[in-house]
């Protein structure tokens, strides 16, 4: 089955947006039953280029040929009729239907739109592990289960070519290594992959040809059986490699924010959270490692007064803050990096001064008395975009047009200003280059050393174990394990987090 | 596998089951009310029958409102749209018959809906600023048409077409003459009950059997077929059913093509079932009511019709006599109360007070006065609409993308 024909060419593509250069001059060639990495910093293109081969932007300039036929892609329908799948940097579900109809959707001529289709979806949901049930609504998912949904749809409809847009930022370990088996599968079967990703040893992992891109177009390849991770880095960025060390302990004693027995039950009576207790000091980072759906988003909204305890209480310093609104916890210096920046993060149409004031909207610089202060606003805005090296037109281009991570720069950089006492951390680096995560864990760290007490959830161990001063493991809404990061391997954790002995 | 289907199963058992329960609950309320209140008008089968056909205009225009609203288009033009229907209805009945008339009202409501999609869709304007012009054209252009075509016809003039044909009538002959005995007993519960199957099987007009059809064809259609799911996904989250291959364009337009369609048949029965012509401004705001019922049913069939009938019900106790209006406070003051109890059941104290005081206020109003003036039933629609918007709010789920204009290529 595997042809020697290639199965994508790309040859001198271009796009242009107002005050972009997006892609220029993009060659990449994918050959058959291959994966094929695409790196880059954050900006350089890549998620372009894949809208652009599935059919979803039309390009400037340039030629695509799919397994040996010259096309012209006018809509994804066409790209999917070509054997294209794509699985999309930011989500693309409807909340309001069920899996199964977000599965089904467009393709409702393989199996049906009933029991054929669910008898399909849980086939898949077994052989890979993606643990789905066709009758639940998306919007009741978290982040890791819309990612594996994202992908069992691609799978679903059977696609030759498989793109897959940053698919691990929030899986993970055990269900990166599920995902790429399921990957290794398909090359056997002579499909090829595109993947992209930030993650540069899951790309050693699992690519044959590496593809690298910088501002706009491709500027190399790299054998991945001989290239290391220091070398990509230098491809991407020209920069060195970062590590997560950290360095002498910046914990004081004063209690910034404890959790003391706090429950949370939903609203058939089942436990969410079980009698939660926490502390952390001034100058602290606390890791939550976990598998996701296990509570963590759970426990964050709670403190961030998006959900309120059912018992137990909050203490923010010496104040209770358990019944406390959203905005007061913001305004008392709580800054907060939600999961999913589409859906909490940003107002994708507004632009980039306006999505500053977000959050901030009762405090300078973005407020003066009842009015807004554009001026301070646009000028702080301006600072974030240099501080965390937000890639950008100019602040007033809407935040949409900006790349994913670019779009988790600013939210960052908007978290971090007005000086929090406490940050709340949802996967803070999700979809950043590896230039731009040191640079943010550095911010990090600064804030630290002057007292910054830091809530930390993420699927990355290796950040989990560089950032915290404790790591905490959250399995089915209870901590079931403290850990040193110093000592701990990320085995250990992995362990822990499904449940085996500590 | 099979444990899910049983699961499955059960679920649809106890959907139907709770409906029939409230039903039940239901009647059994509104006929310990007529015995109370001594007003044997609340149910007769008279009442039922200017209920059905105070309810199918708004129905049909609530529809309407369900099909542009589940792709995504917010159709306030749907009572504009009505309004054509009513003067294609007129027209194309007095040269071609009743049934063609009703092609013809579907047709003009079509044209309205046709605007709207090219305004909303293809230039991407402001879902209401579209509405309210559909609806100023649509009165405009229904009045200069009457002007100039009806003054020429037998029975016609500037604002009105009179003696048009209506369509044919149904009586089940056994069924209807036992259920008009049975109801004509006063029994507790049964007679109230026949005087519902007396008025369905009584002369009942074919168009509204249709449009009570239109609203089980309507569910059957968006939630168990292919084409209803890619329209539905349009209104939820069109950026990712365009990546899914879905033409969104195409399913925004057919979707408020219909829905103008269903209000132009609603327009239809005002002028042939509901009146014996045409006149202008017949419509009296219908078409509001029905998008102020589709939003009491929750954007969905079942709850529509339930919205459709409380209103259309109100609506046609008021041309009756005063002292059912009334005995209609009782039955509010009741329903009230019991939606407090059932929210104290699931331990929403804050939201039981509120309902219950309210509860107790429409009592008093009750026990303190003997007649409540006429005009107060013409807002009961509204009043109805803010009071489950008020309480529900928070269990009303719109599709996510409603209202929201679309462009291709944003996917991403
Ligand atoms: N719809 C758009 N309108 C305007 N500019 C855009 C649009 N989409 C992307 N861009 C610009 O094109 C450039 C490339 O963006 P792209 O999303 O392809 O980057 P990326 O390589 O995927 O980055 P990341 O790793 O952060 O996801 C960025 O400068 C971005 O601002
Ligand atoms: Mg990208």
């Amino acid at each position: 089955m595997p042809s020697e024909v290639d199965a994508v060419q790309l040859r001198g593509i271009g796009k242009r947006f107002p005050g972009v250069v997006a892609n220029h001059d993009v060659d990449v060639t994918i050959r058959p039953g291959t994966v094929h990495a695409l790196i880059g910093e954050n900006g350089a293109g890549k998620s372009t280029l894949m809208k652009i081969l599935y059919g979803v932007q039309r390009p400037d300039d340039g030629t695509i040929t799919i397994e040996g036929k010259q096309v012209v892609l006018k809509s994804p329908t066409e790209a999917i009729e070509a054997g294209v799948g794509m699985v999309f940097q930011h989500f693309m579900l409807a909340d309001n239907l069920t899996v199964l109809e977000n599965m089904v959707l467009g393709a409702e001529k393989l199996h049906g739109i009933g029991d054929g289709a669910r008898t399909e979806i849980r086939r898949i949901s077994e052989r890979f592990g993606f643990d789905l049930d066709p009758d639940v609504l998306v919007e009741k998912l978290g982040v890791a289960a819309r990612q594996r949904l994202e992908i069992a749809k691609v799978l679903y409809r059977g696609a030759r070519i498989i793109i897959l847009d940053e698919p691990t930022a929030v899986l993970v370990p055990q269900e990166v290594d599920a995902l790429f088996e399921n990957l290794r599968e398909l090359k056997a079967a002579g499909n090829s992959v595109l993947f992209i990703s930030h993650k540069l040893d899951e790309v050693l992992a699992i690519a044959d040809d590496i593809t690298v891109m910088r501002r706009g177009t491709t500027v190399g390849t790299a054998d991945p059986a001989t290239a290391t991770k220091h070398e990509l880095a230098e491809l991407m960025v020209g920069s060195e490699l970062p590590s997560p060390e950290t360095e002498e302990s910046t914990v004081t004693d004063t209690v910034q924010l404890s959790l003391s027995d706090v429950t949370l039950t939903d609203e058939f009576g089942r436990n969410l959270l079980t009698d939660l207790s926490l502390t952390i000091r001034r100058g602290e980072v606390l890791g939550i490692a976990g598998v996701e759906g296990n509570g963590q988003a759970e426990l964050v909204e709670t403190i961030m007064g998006m959900r309120i305890p059912t018992s137990g209480r909050i203490m923010l310093g010496d104040q209770d803050v358990t019944h406390w609104h959203t905005r007061q916890l913001r305004e008392a210096g709580i800054g907060y990096i939600p999961e999913d920046r589409h859906r909490h993060g940003l107002l994708l149409d507004a632009p980039l001064w306006e999505n500053r004031i977000l959050g901030h909207q009762t405090r300078p610089p973005s407020s003066k008395g009842m009015w807004i202060n554009r001026k301070g606003a646009r000028k702080d805005t301006e600072r974030i975009v240099a501080d965390y090296d937000v890639r950008a037109p100019g602040i007033d281009t809407p935040s949409r047009a900006l790349s994913g991570g670019n779009q988790q720069k600013l939210i960052v950089g908007r978290e971090m200003s007005g000086d929090p006492v406490l940050l709340i951390a949802s996967h803070p680096t999700r979809g950043v280059d590896v230039g731009a995560q040191a640079a943010i864990w550095d911010h990090i760290k600064r804030a630290r050393r002057n007292g910054l007490a830091v809530l930390l959830v993420s699927a990355d161990l290796d950040e989990l174990i560089g950032l915290s001063d404790t790591i905490q493991v959250i399995l089915r809404g209870r901590f079931v394990g403290t850990f040193d990061p110093s000592s701990v391997t990320p085995q250990d954790l992995g362990t822990a987090m499904t449940g085996g002995a500590a | 596998m099979s444990a899910a289907t049983a699961q499955r199963s059960t679920i649809v058992e106890r959907l139907t089951k709770s409906w029939l329960y409230i039903g039940l609950i239901g009647i059994g309320v509104v006929s310990f009310v007529r015995i109370i209140t001594d007003t044997d008008d609340l149910t007769g089968a008279g009442t039922i029958r200017a209920a059905i056909i105070a309810t199918c205009p708004i129905l049909a225009a609530a529809l309407g409102g369900l099909w542009a609203e589940r792709a995504g288009v917010v159709n306030i033009g749907l009572e504009g749209q009505m309004i054509l229907g009513t003067w294609g209805a007129a027209f194309f009945t007095y040269h071609y018959g009743p049934w063609v008339g009703i092609l013809g009202a579907a047709l003009l409501g079509l044209v309205g809906g046709l605007l709207h999609a090219i305004a909303t869709v293809t230039f991407g304007v402001d879902h209401i600023v579209s509405g309210v012009a559909i609806n100023l054209i649509g009165a405009g252009a229904a009045t200069y048409l009457a002007e100039a075509v009806f003054p020429e016809y037998e029975g016609g003039g500037p604002r009105q077409l009179n003696g048009l044909e209506a369509p044919a009538q149904v009586t089940i002959p056994g069924v209807s003459d036992l259920a008009n005995t049975i109801s004509d007993q006063h029994w507790f519960f049964v007679s109230d009950v026949a005087s519902v199957i007396q008025a369905l099987t009584t002369n009942i007009s074919t168009l509204s059997l249709l449009i009570f059809a239109l609203v089980i064809i309507s569910a059957l259609v968006l939630w168990r077929t292919s084409f209803g799911l890619r329209l539905r996904s349009c209104g939820e989250n069109p950026q990712a059913a365009e990546t899914l291959g879905v033409n969104v364009y195409l399913y925004k337009y057919v979707a408020v093509l219909i829905s103008g369609a269903l209000a132009g048949i609603g327009g239809g029965f005002l002028a042939l079932v509901a009146s014996s012509g045409f006149s202008t401004g017949q419509t009296g705001g219908r078409g509001y009511i029905g998008l102020a019922a589709m939003i009491f049913g929750n954007w969905r069939p079942g709850g529509l019709l339930a919205g459709a009938l409380t209103f259309g019900y109100t609506d046609s106790l008021r041309l009756r006599d005063t002292q059912s209006v009334h005995s209609l406070l009782l039955l509010v003051a009741i329903g009230l109360l019991m939606f407090a109890a059932w929210r104290a059941c699931r331990k929403q104290v804050k939201g039981a007070l509120v309902v219950a005081a309210a509860g107790a206020l429409v009592m008093a109003w009750f026990l303190l006065t003997d007649s409540v003036p006429r005009e107060f039933t013409v807002m009961t629609p509204y009043v109805t609409t803010m009071f489950v918007l008020a309480l529900g709010s928070q269990r009303l789920r719109m599709p996510a993308a409603d209202g929201k204009s679309y462009r291709r290529g944003s996917a991403g």
